[in-house]
């Protein structure tokens, strides 16, 4: 299991990430929690600098961008593997 | 009753295609496409990782002023990327000066008050944004220093850890090559403008079309009209086909490229070559003029198509098309709105009144520039034709700028989100600051406008710096006395 963070105001690009994780992890039959992270204080405790951040299993893997669906799965893949 | 409403639609409507027509395509969509290319392809850690409190104030004032025009390009962008350069332990000297400079002069705004309004406009709200940026950063930073030491010690040093990954060179030519493309193709220089080569096109009925426009959109170069050719109606029709083409192809770019992909990067460049055409409307037919501009435009396209299909990454493209997109799809429909509405109210307000009030640079006419800046929130950039209108109906360059300055920095719900993240204190004395800045920045202007000689401005600003450098070398004693004092950064 799996927990998954989405770190974002609530902007399109947020939405559009949450979107493609949530699809990566579907295709993969993995389970995972998905969180939203809202507020400013919570999302700067990750130490990013823009939105949107990717979080998988408290690991920052990604900020400031929309990242590729194959490289959200790859991330999936790793985080399983140190699970 | 009834007239009155067609025309203020008929306004509206010649405002908005005129404006299509003439403004947005050689000057804004490149811009769009450059405000993408610096979201995707800049890491920020890269800019911001100068504003720490570690660095000197000489590298992290001009830094913050640097990271403003590079990386945000509306308000909405500003004020979380404020809040996390502050939270994260930046000065409140250096994140403020971010604050301001970025909705003022980055390069979206710049490129567009210098195609619409002026290049001496542009430029004047270049430099006076500079220096009243930094100093207004200076000031906050000298009148809450004791608050900043302690915010100091409840931030550790986020900044030293962050990597310093460099910009990939091909990526940094991109951004460049698009800077050269906005240059030639905006650029009012003879080898641009003219013409090398003439080719008519037998189209029959084009001086009719014309003449149909002209009645339909009816201009008055007076007034600040500007009326519609057959070149703006291919162009808008070709700018809807973009449009159409980028949401099929772009919209949903993170599960692929597809064809539409292709199609609307083809359509863009095809846009940008036939706007940079001279096409007039003759007896004949339609009249090819190829400028300049068309073949620094053709040149300047190659080099991307080559440089995106062979440098680029697919990631580093997808994430540039991703971003220009979004920037549209955020800004252009506000745009659209706010044209038409100008148009609207052009018919309805009376050049007596904006000549009364600020038809001279007077100190009043700059305050009611401010005052209206501050009070009437517009989205990002639509400050830029409303400044237009107010010119086109007398208004003088100096409360102009007034009103171009305060605008984008201050409006009633961005001091809301900033007393939320710095307190109310501090967001009312920015506000204060910038209002009386904004001011002064009209007034100069003005005065050089009407004729001032330079020498005389630079003692009355020298005057004032004066008597406000004593003011906080008076309050900083004042406060030398706490002995709560840390030296700060600067």
């Amino acid at each position: 299991m799996l927990t998954i963070k989405i770190l974002g105001p609530g902007c399109a690009n947020c939405k559009r990430l949450e979107e493609i994780a949530r699809k990566a992890a579907t295709n993969m039959g993995v389970e995972a929690e998905f969180i939203k992270v809202t507020a400013y204080n919570d999302i700067l405790a990750y130490n990013i600098l823009s939105t949107p951040g990717l979080v998988i299993n408290e690991k920052v893997v990604s900020s400031g961008r929309i990242p590729a669906p194959s490289s959200v799965s790859v991330w999936i893949a790793d985080a399983l593997k140190a699970a | 009753m009834m007239s009155v409403i067609t025309n203020m639609l008929q306004g509206g409507l010649g405002n908005l295609f005129a404006y299509l027509a003439a403004h947005v395509l050689l000057c804004l969509l490149p811009a769009f496409c450059i405000a993408g290319a610096m979201t995707a392809l800049i890491p920020k850690e890269t800019v911001t990782r100068f504003l720490g409190r570690n660095a000197p104030g000489v590298v992290s004032y001009p830094a913050a002023t640097l990271a403003g025009s590079l990386l945000a390009v509306c308000s909405c962008t500003i004020v979380p990327l404020f809040a996390g350069i502050y939270k994260k332990g930046a000065g409140i000297g250096p994140a403020i000066t971010f604050l301001f400079f970025a909705p003022a002069a980055n390069i979206l705004a710049l490129v567009y008050t210098g195609g619409v309004i002026g290049v001496d406009l542009a430029f004047a709200r270049f430099f006076l944004s500079l220096a009243f940026g930094i100093g207004i950063g200076l000031i906050m930073a000298l009148l809450f220093r004791s608050e900043d030491a302690a915010h100091d010690k409840a931030t550790d040093a986020m900044f030293a850890g962050q990597s310093a990954a460099g910009m990939h060179p091909a990526a940094l030519a991109f951004l460049l090559v698009w800077v050269a493309l906005l240059l030639a193709g905006t650029l009012k220089l003879g080898f641009l403008t003219g013409s090398y080569h003439q080719l008519s096109v037998p189209i029959s009925g084009a001086a009719e079309f014309q003449a149909l426009l002209d009645r339909l959109v009816p201009y008055d170069a007076g007034k600040g009209e500007e009326g519609l050719s057959v070149h703006g109606v291919m162009l808008i029709l070709l700018l809807a086909a973009v449009g159409l083409t980028s949401w099929l192809g772009i919209e949903r770019i993170h599960e692929g490229f597809n064809r539409w992909t292709w199609i609307a990067m083809g359509l863009t460049g095809l846009t940008l070559l036939v706007a940079a055409l001279n096409i007039q409307a003759d007896a004949l037919g339609l009249g090819l003029g190829f400028t300049g501009k068309f073949f620094g435009v053709l040149a300047t396209l190659l080099a991307l198509g080559w440089l995106a299909r062979k440098r680029l990454t697919e990631d580093e493209l997808r994430d540039w098309l991703w971003e220009s997109w979004h920037f549209v799809k955020q800004i252009f429909p506000l745009l659209i709105v706010g044209v038409f509405l100008v148009g609207i109210m052009r018919v309805l307000i009376r050049p007596e009144w904006i000549e009364s009030l600020a038809g001279a640079n007077t100190l009043l006419g700059n305050l009611a520039g401010v005052a209206f800046g501050v009070f009437m929130y517009f989205p990002t950039l639509v400050e830029v034709p409303i400044a237009k209108m107010f010119l086109g109906l007398g208004m003088h360059r100096g409360p102009l700028l007034a009103y171009l300055m305060a605008d984008p920095e201050l409006s009633l719900q961005s001091i809301l989100i900033l007393s939320a993240i710095i307190g109310r204190l501090k967001t009312w004395t920015y506000v204060g600051w910038v209002a009386l800045f904004s001011t002064l920045a009209g007034l100069t202007y003005g005065t050089w406008v009407d004729g001032a000689s330079l020498g005389l401005i630079a003692l009355f600003l020298g005057a004032f710096l004066a008597a406000l450098a004593l003011v906080l070398w008076l309050v900083s004693r004042h406060a030398a006395h706490e002995p709560s004092l840390q030296k700060t950064g600067f």
